[in-house]
């Protein structure tokens, strides 16, 4: 089974992510916040990272700044979910590490194609 | 009895507000009025019959023995050192900003120069003031605006998330994978679905209007195929027209790849056509034609809809406008997206224009450049 690590500093959006993503039968770990997706990452090494961008603290630009810099998180599939979506932000994310990304609000058949083409590409 | 001549002269002379001089050949002074007197803190005996350069700050002094000459041999009317500082010095050795009127006078062996000189001190400290003013606002202003788009980046933030799981739940119990609904229950969320994904629109919408507005819209040129885009757009009203029985035609003429906005060309499009499938009874028609002419492609978007009557017409791309009566109960829209859609064509250097009538369908019509 296939573990995911969500990180969003609101409760139900983890629970939403969560429903989904064990709907569709992947294994889901959450965090609350930027040092805990770190923390969680390191030590459960899913095969998807999904970060929302703002949150207090360590933001998810900061948390895969510091993933890609370990050599095990080097090609993990990092999707930012955010509701950041003003124009520029997607290029900004891409370019800082992350794989792909999705806006809030989600729309449940986007997000479902976007986590298959990313696991997907995942090497095993 | 009259006045002597030299009288009336020297009453001139004295009551001009600038100081006046007059130098011979050799840079003497040989003329002066009382301003000058006032303004250098020199007596008249002072300065009669001395070289004019001691009126001169000390290192400009040189310099100017050989401006002076220069202008004997080409003497006119002008102002003297045209765009440069040009600063008096006073007896007490201190300097200050003036600008200097050159007049040539006498005969050819008796060459006099005419010079006036005005104390521009207030005048510069009076423009340098209005310039940091302007410069203050023109801070003030770039804050403002840079505020303004902080300002909508958040709200767009804080807006999305709340609606994220509005939106996400209501998804998730229509889909029922935690135990089926009864059919009101499902009409109900169905109901909070369909209106949150409208909150969302119109979220987008006035996001949009205010990046237009506050001229924050930036277009991100690309060179594309035209029919793709229609086709891609078709597809997002396919749904609602396959729904209504509604026959789409399509004529597109457009050989060339063009230059524009990829995305903000799509949303025109869409908007077009979703206003046509929604405000065309079932069973109507609807037709995307598209051509090029010389430098410009010409899209436009027919339907057999219920039209808009004249009186509209003009105001329909205004913010808000929908269309009253007319519209019976179609009214799902923002009211914002013909405005926007105006905007988006207007940035990439084209034109809008609208053939209607009421009862027989209404024939929206854009250009933009084949490389805007």
């Amino acid at each position: 089974m296939k573990r995911i690590l969500i990180a969003d500093d609101k409760s139900t959006g983890r629970e939403l992510v969560r429903t989904i993503l064990e709907n569709d039968g992947y294994e889901v770990h959450e965090a609350v916040d930027g040092p805990h997706a770190v923390e969680q990452a390191r030590s459960l090494r899913p095969h998807l990272v999904i970060l929302d961008l703002h949150m207090p603290g360590m933001d998810g630009f900061s948390v895969v700044a510091t993933l890609r810099q370990e050599p095990a998180f080097s090609s993990t599939p990092i999707l930012a979910l955010t509701a950041s979506a003003m124009m520029g932000d997607r290029e900004r994310a891409l370019g800082a590490g992350f794989t792909g990304y999705c806006t809030k609000p989600i729309r449940l058949a986007a997000l479902r194609a976007e986590i298959v083409r990313l696991l997907k590409e995942e090497p095993t | 009895m009259l006045e002597p001549m030299e009288d009336r002269f020297r009453e001139l002379l004295e009551a001009a507000p600038d100081a006046i001089i007059q130098v011979d050949a050799e840079g003497r002074i040989l003329l002066l009025n009382r301003v000058t007197e006032e303004l250098f803190g020199y007596t008249r005996d002072e300065l009669l019959g001395q070289p004019v350069e001691m009126l001169v700050p000390t290192a400009q002094r040189a310099g100017h023995v050989a401006h002076r000459s220069a202008y004997a041999h080409r003497p006119s009317t002008r102002p003297m050192g045209a765009k440069m500082r040009l600063d008096g010095m006073r007896k007490d050795g201190s300097c200050f900003p003036v600008e200097i009127s050159l007049s040539p006078g006498g005969a050819n062996n008796d060459f006099r120069v005419m010079a006036i000189i005005r104390d521009v001190t207030e005048r510069n400290a009076m423009q340098q003031e209005y310039t940091r003013q302007l410069e203050e606002r023109n801070q003030a202003i770039e804050r403002a605006n840079r505020l303004k788009s902080e300002f909508l980046a958040s709200m767009s933030h804080e807006l999305r998330t709340p609606l994220h799981t509005i939106i996400g739940f209501s998804e998730l119990l229509s889909e029922e994978l935690q135990g089926p609904l009864n059919e009101k229950q499902k009409r109900f969320v169905g109901h909070i679905h369909k209106d949150s994904l409208h909150l969302l629109e119109l979220i987008n919408d006035i996001l949009d209007l205010s990046k237009i507005e506050s001229g924050h819209l930036t277009l991100r040129r690309e060179a594309f195929d035209f029919a793709t885009v229609v086709k891609e757009s078709l597809s997002t009203v396919r749904g609602l027209a396959d729904a209504k029985q509604h026959v789409i035609e399509t004529k597109i003429d457009v050989p060339n790849a063009i230059v524009a906005d990829r995305l903000r060309l799509k949303q025109i499009l869409v908007n077009f056509l979703s206003n046509a499938v929604k405000f065309t009874p079932d069973q109507g028609s609807i037709r995307v034609e598209a051509c090029t002419r010389t430098g410009i492609v010409e899209v436009s978007v027919s339907d057999t809809g219920i039209g808009i009557p004249p009186a509209e017409q003009a105001l329909i791309f205004d913010k808000f406008h929908q269309v009253g009566a007319t519209t019976k109960g179609v009214r799902e829209g923002t009211g914002l997206g013909l405005a926007i859609t105006r905007h988006l064509v207007e940035a990439h250097g084209g034109a809008i224009t609208l053939e209607s009538t009421p009862g027989k369908g209404s024939r929206f019509t854009f250009t933009i450049p084949l490389k805007s």
